[in-house]
């Protein structure tokens, strides 16, 4: 006879197994490895929340803890491989195969791993993505979860950093799944239940707080010029034409720049009100400045920022807050948001090949991808029209009728020609393919697709994509914005001053800028302490952004 | 306009609007290309003037000897000409024997790929402000730039007659880094700035009198801090060495106990110390006058 429901009666096991450490649905700390053991069964797959941002780091140590003899060949389905407990689990045997999204300070161990064979990759994701396939083919049979609070019946507040928490939830509460929360605290009344008690098996209450990583937070003190030149092309070449409302940042320092020169040069511009209105972004510190002199009309976060949290609640005419104040945000609703409702994307990348691909990874890196291919990609879903979005479907497409044609997200590269310890940006080949060959995987893990890409910025100006008629315009457009790194070098001048002349390539002499006008003393704030003036004292910096 | 930031603002910047109005002229300026010999065997920049600006100037119709260390090239570290500039400019100033010297300090201390060289030159240069301060010329430090005040800089700044601080600059020996390479994050975790602020930064070099006058940050009152610690400087001999061998012994009795800034600032009577970091210029200020410490009277 067939059965129906093995998941309900596997889930009723599973509860059965674990109540003998459980009071109602909470557990103490201590049997946190044992309860582990008792309900993951071996071959499960296991989410353990994490992202860029928060971590359910107690639990992740309490798997990681666990007897290799009792719990093996797990399938890891989740969002960010960044504890050192992450990766403990492989090497202890715990776990055998591995499906994420991001890697950022474990990029280079999680690498040895893949090459030792320790780890059995399925796949490197977006975060949208994996988020999708948790409802497909990669539902989790156990999610262990990280909230702020939970109260007596299991109730959680998960506050200002949500994040991917519902989406994990949604996923596993309704597929027959068990979902294990460790919160910060157990309290009698919750600020307000973001996720409802009966989607939650158990709850440890951790003994510290689950750990926010600040990674969105860019100290002033740190733009260089070069930096602030790449910012004021962007704004007078891009934003101002466009008219760029709704949009995504990056994390870099380039749009981070960009976020405290909208009050200073994009006010002198007069752009105000016209430019950068509408914004899927986290709370960047570096936006204080733009809310303070009203840029600003509406955020939605993918999550919250160390230290941002007063400054938030004190402007829920911007941030997205719950009845209780604090911020609500949602990385699976702000991707989305990002794809669909964003008409540009900007931030910067590591390495820019000749068709315009962008990568993050490096042959000894696996950083994996976040969010950043889902901003940055043309969603080809879209039915809505823009202004933005029609004008660059126009210009990539001059000949189509109007009626028929698609628009274009606007997708900007923004970066200096030589990054970090001086390594070019633009390269011949990505490193992505290299890495791609060693760990024999079916595709190279490239960030930003070259045919998604409309712009690239540099201090060399700015290469406009959209106008390229064929790959040579292409190449050459790309080279003309390389400079001196051997990829620049290597362009064909009478036809970079062709694509000059068309306005594919625009120096900063083009649009009107001299070079020597890019001072910091043009940013809203040059420091941290500036931020928090800005912000009438209501952002509260971490202590390692402060330098008083 | 209001004064610009000293944090903010280039050596040359500094320099040029500290002193009087069109009254710097620079000993071997960048046009006389005396850059290093040892960068380009590592194959990296060099700077036409090597990091280091020396001169002459009027500070308020007084004749002053001035460097200035630019911060951001190489993070102002001594190499050998960087070093043997001010070495040069110390010793004239002996020579002279009545113009004082005024050290913009911005250096996190010896380069490490010309470090025989930058080490002697700390030698050389501390020699020099001895001799110089024997020879009655005051030499005074002025440190709130990025690279704070570090290694080599920080032993040269503490052989001046006096030092002005803004709570952007730090004054130490061993930077952050080393101490936690060293020792352990646990004894100091580098990457925790506010830790390192309190600890190393201006305001907790005022208060325990490693520096003489706090400084706001900008050139207009670092000026003010320059022409008082000048009028200021205490002569070099047996008295004000005994003195200042009696104040640091007080001072380790009475604080070498505290793991923390902080609890140095309560013992000194702070009624929060949790609150200085934060405190604003002029009220800090007037909290720090009053607190019970000994200002740094001696060296």
């Amino acid at each position: 006879m067939t059965v129906w429901d093995s998941g309900r009666i596997a889930r009723a096991s599973r509860l059965q197994a674990g109540a003998r450490y459980a009071k109602g649905k909470h557990v103490a700390r201590k049997d946190a490895t044992a309860l582990l053991e008792a309900v993951i069964q071996p071959g499960d797959r296991v989410c353990i929340e994490g992202d860029n941002q928060k971590q359910a780091d107690m639990l992740a140590a309490a798997l990681a803890a666990a007897d290799s003899g009792k719990l093996h060949d797990l399938h890891m389905v989740q969002s960010g491989v960044v504890l050192p407990e992450h990766l403990d689990i492989f090497e202890r045997g715990i776990a055998r195969r591995l499906d994420y999204a991001f890697s950022g300070p474990q990029s280079q161990r999680i690498a040895r791993l893949l090459f030792g064979g320790k780890i059995e990759l399925g796949a490197v994701h977006t975060y949208l993505e994996l988020f999708a396939r948790y409802f497909i083919d990669l539902t989790p049979q156990v999610a262990l979860i990280a909230a702020v609070s939970a109260d007596r019946e299991g109730n959680l507040y998960t506050g200002p950093n949500t994040e991917d928490t519902p989406a994990i939830v949604e996923a596993t509460a309704f597929k027959d799944g068990i979902v294990i929360a460790q919160v910060n605290e157990v309290v009698d009344k919750l600020p307000r239940i973001d996720i409802p008690s009966d989607w939650v098996n158990y709850v440890i209450e951790s003994d510290k707080p689950f750990y926010v990583e600040p990674l969105f937070t860019r100290d002033p003190a740190a733009i260089t010029e070069t930096q602030i030149l790449t910012a004021m092309l962007a704004i007078k070449g891009i934003y101002a034409p466009y008219g760029v409302q709704r949009l995504n940042h990056g994390i870099g320092f380039n749009t981070a720049a960009i976020e405290l020169l909208l009050p200073t040069y994009g006010e002198r511009l007069g752009l105000k009100g016209k430019v950068a209105s509408y914004w899927a972004l986290n709370p960047h510190p570096t936006l204080i400045p733009a809310i303070e002199s009203g840029w600003v009309k509406q955020i939605h976060s993918f999550g919250s920022e160390v230290g941002m949290d007063d400054y938030i609640r004190a402007r829920s005419d911007v941030y997205f807050t719950g009845p209780d104040g604090s911020l609500r945000s949602n990385r699976a609703f702000s991707q989305v948001a990002g794809l669909y409702a964003c008409d540009m994307f900007i931030g910067s990348t590591l390495q820019i090949d000749l068709q315009g691909n962008s990568s993050t990874v490096t042959t000894d890196r696996v950083a994996g991808f976040g969010g950043a291919p889902n901003m940055g990609s043309d969603a080809r879903g879209r039915r809505h029209p823009s202004e933005p979005w029609l004008r660059a479907g126009k210009e990539a497409d001059p000949d189509s009728p109007a009626l028929m044609r698609r628009g274009r997200k606007l997708v900007v590269q923004i970066g200096e020609t030589f990054g970090d310890k001086n390594v070019p940006l633009f390269v011949e080949h990505l490193d992505a393919i290299e890495l791609a060959r060693k760990l024999d995987l079916d595709l190279a893990p490239v960030m930003v697709y070259g045919d998604d890409v409309t712009h690239i910025v540099t201090e060399e100006g700015i290469a406009n994509l959209l106008l390229c008629r064929d790959n040579d315009e292409r190449e050459q457009a790309i080279r003309g914005v390389a400079g001196y790194t051997a990829i620049g070098r290597a362009r064909d001048a009478k036809m970079v001053q062709r694509l000059r002349e068309r306005g594919v390539i625009r120096r900063p002499e083009d649009l009107g800028i001299d070079p020597l006008d890019a001072d910091r003393r043009m940013l809203a704030a040059s420091s941290i302490k500036d931020l928090v003036r800005w912000s009438g004292g209501l952002y509260a910096p971490p202590s390692r952004f402060r330098n008083w | 306009m209001s004064s610009p930031s000293w944090f903010e603002a280039s050596a040359r910047q500094r320099v040029k609007e500290m002193l009087d109005q069109d009254s710097f002229v620079e000993f071997i300026g960048p046009e006389q290309r005396e850059t290093s010999p040892h960068l380009s065997l590592f194959d990296l920049p060099e700077q036409f003037d090597d990091g280091m600006i020396v001169g002459r100037g009027l500070l308020d119709g007084k004749p002053v000897f001035i460097a200035a260390q630019e911060g951001r090239f190489m993070g102002g570290a001594f190499g050998e000409v960087h070093g043997a500039k001010l070495t040069g400019l110390l010793r004239a100033a002996r020579d002279v024997g009545s113009i004082p010297v005024v050290i913009l300090f911005d250096t996190g201390g010896v380069r490490l790929q010309e470090a025989n060289a930058g080490e002697l030159a700390i030698a050389e240069i501390m020699r020099a402000v001895v001799e110089a301060r024997l020879a009655g010329v005051p030499v005074v430090g002025l440190v709130g730039g990025r690279a704070g005040c570090y290694g080599g800089g920080g032993l040269t700044a503490g052989s001046c007659s006096a030092l002005a601080v803004s709570e952007q600059g730090r004054i130490s020996v061993s930077g952050p880094e080393v101490i936690e390479t060293n020792r352990g994050v646990e004894e100091f975790d580098s990457k925790d700035r506010a830790l390192v602020w309190r600890t190393m930064g201006g305001k907790q070099r005022y208060l325990i009198g490693g520096a003489d006058v706090f400084a706001d940050d900008t050139v207009a009152s670092f000026r003010d801090a320059a022409r008082y610690v000048i009028e200021h400087a205490a002569a070099l001999d047996l008295d004000t060495l005994q003195a200042e061998q009696v104040r640091l012994e007080q001072r380790i009795e009475r604080f070498g106990a505290c793991a923390d800034a902080i609890d140095i600032w309560r013992s000194m009577g702070a009624a929060d110390p949790q609150s200085l970091p934060g405190m604003a210029f002029e009220d800090f200020v007037a909290l720090a006058d009053g607190l019970k410490e000994t200002r740094h009277v001696a060296r």
